[in-house]
């Protein structure tokens, strides 16, 4: 019995020697970006690494004080926008799909979810080609566009709709109520936990999106943050400091997000694992 | 009376339908149909062009540079799903039951997934510095050789593989201590009391109890892997690049530099389709061989 015991404990402290150990490796990086934000250039390379700068600076934040303000708000006044309209386009897709009945319904739903599995890339220069016939090529409007539709975001709230039972709304058509009302005064305040995973969800991803700006916008003061932050890559000399600075900045309110909003984010990932 | 019920309650589903129904239309279903047009035509960008057959698809597949291309994103998906999936799965076990301390080492593993690629990509260019990065600082002062990383292409690749794992296992991590929670507890109990050990409990109960989401977590993580764009872009590539010696040109890459470089849609287009097709085919097979492993009656 005490063997066992003993072999117990031993794979507990296992157990915590290996997560500590991961652990650091998986936050390390991020340590390295929130200390070097504030060393300057003689102290960045330095070795052994410390983590409190000898002569803390904020002189990398006062270099971005051109650009990035405006990066930051167009970010901002998008990833904003880009949220409202996927929820809307989300919420109302997802009750069209549980709560209405009509002909086609299954079809065009196996559509939305068939395209979760087509590459970007295999649609990126048709979209191009569109967005540019309609003049809307460098303009934050085309991003506004492109986001506005969302498989997953219509998956995740069809599925949690599909938990409320009919019957609240067969109640609330017999007393007269129209289609809606019940979505929005009956529908949406039952699903409060799923419309704000879903809000992180797209929060999260426009506020990091890449590839789409990359494509879309070429004047500098129409670009987002993620794209203004490669403006140090493309030039001859890398300015360090600064570009820490800046990853830092587009860090820190996702990761605020992700500290108060934990179990949401989980939900998001777990829920898009059910099979629906 | 009837009919304008009907029709009222057409309006009604429309209205509720055509907000998500119009961009899928305009963004995915006629984007893809045009993808495949035009990868049949020398499209690019102007008024001229003409529909030229297959000789797109014969290009690429005569290219042997193209080859190199879609040898390189095979490697980058081979090695990141066996990672991300056995990393994944690994500290999901270690994690799935609550214990002090778990939901932080949860959290922490997962956080690198929330992250923008482009400040992942910034914060590990400068870790990796070729001169006196931290990596080669690190390696030089336990004795060990140091190495170009990024610049060199030997081992571009490989960097950019650890950090794609880096990033994303902890997502599989969490889906799967999803899965691990929903096996019901009974099925350990029944085994344990029919005498089976932890190893068989694992191989009967716990694998087959969380296949559903293996096969999965493997399913997005093979889709991913075909489609990565933005670590190559922003550590390797800049307009031009695609790492040293073109040793970290993906497909995905490919295809941005020739649309949107080279201005050679209709090419680019006819690559876009293989990639689709790749993916599809990879979709197709696995849903296909899932049924000999995937069981979704024991929970």
């Amino acid at each position: 019995m005490t063997s066992y015991r003993r072999k117990q404990r031993i794979e507990k402290i296992l157990r915590y020697v290996v997560l500590a150990i991961v652990t650091f490796i998986t936050l390390f990086p991020l340590v390295i970006v929130l200390s070097s934000s504030f060393k300057n250039e003689s102290e960045l390379f330095d070795f052994p690494f410390k983590f409190i700068p000898a002569k803390p600076i904020t002189d990398n934040f006062t270099r971005l004080k051109e650009n990035f303000p405006l990066y930051i708000w167009n970010s901002v006044k998008l990833t904003f926008v880009i949220v409202i309209v996927q929820l809307f386009t989300a919420a109302t897709g997802a009750y069209v799909f549980t709560k209405l009945h009509w002909k086609g319904r299954d079809f065009i739903f196996g559509l939305y979810i068939a395209s979760m599995m087509i590459p970007m890339q295999a649609v990126m220069i048709p979209q191009f080609l569109i967005i540019r016939s309609i003049n809307l090529y460098d303009t934050h409007m085309s991003l506004v566009l492109l986001g506005a539709f969302t498989a997953f975001g219509t998956f995740l709230i069809k599925q949690f709709f599909m938990s409320i039972p009919d019957t609240y709304c067969e109640a609330a058509r017999i007393d007269g109520a129209k289609e809606w009302t019940i979505f929005s005064t009956l529908m949406l305040p039952m699903s409060k936990a799923v419309l704000v995973t879903q809000i992180i969800f797209s929060f999260r991803y426009f506020w990091n999106d890449f590839f789409t700006p990359l494509i879309y916008i070429t004047t500098p003061q129409l670009k987002t943050l993620p794209l203004g932050m490669t403006d140090f890559v493309r030039e001859q000399y890398v300015y360090w400091g600064p570009q820490m600075a800046a990853a830092l900045i587009s860090i820190v309110p996702v990761l605020v997000i992700f500290l108060f909003g934990q179990k949401y984010f989980v939900q998001g990932v777990a829920s898009s694992g059910i099979k629906g | 009376m009837n009919i304008s019920h009907s029709l009222k309650r057409t309006g009604t589903i429309l209205s509720f339908l055509l907000p998500s129904f119009i961009g899928f239309i305009i963004f995915v279903l006629l984007p893809m149909i045009m993808a495949f047009g035009l990868s049949f035509t020398n499209y690019s960008g102007g008024p001229n062009f003409r529909f030229i057959g297959m000789k797109n698809y014969v290009v690429a597949f005569t290219n042997p540079e193209f080859l190199k291309y879609l040898w390189v994103t095979f490697k980058f998906m081979t090695v990141t799903v066996v990672f991300q999936i056995g990393l994944g799965l690994v500290f999901a076990l270690i994690l799935a039951r609550d214990f002090r301390g778990c939901s932080f080492f949860r959290g922490a593993l997962y956080l690198p997934n929330i992250l923008s690629s482009v400040a992942v990509g910034l914060a590990f260019m400068f870790i990796f510095e070729p001169t006196s990065g931290f990596m080669n600082q690190f390696l030089i002062s336990v004795g060990l050789p140091t190495s170009k990383w990024l610049a060199s292409s030997k081992s571009a690749l490989s960097v950019i593989i650890t950090i794609a794992i880096w990033q994303n296992f902890g997502y599989y991590m969490v889906l799967f201590i999803g899965g691990l929670q929903n096996i019901s507890q009974t099925l350990y109990e029944a085994a344990g009391i029919d005498g089976a050990n932890k190893w068989k409990q694992f191989v009967h109960v716990t694998l087959p109890g969380l296949s559903p989401m293996l096969f999965y977590g493997i399913t997005i993580a093979v889709i991913r892997g075909f489609q990565v764009f933005d670590y190559i872009y922003i550590m390797t590539g800049g307009q031009q690049g695609g790492g040293p010696a073109g040793s970290t040109n993906v497909l995905a890459f490919d295809i941005y530099l020739n649309a949107f470089t080279y201005f050679r849609f209709g090419y680019a287009s006819a690559e876009s389709v293989v990639l689709m097709i790749i993916i599809l085919a990879m979709t197709f097979l696995q849903s296909h061989g899932q049924k000999k492993w995937v069981s979704y009656d024991i929970i």
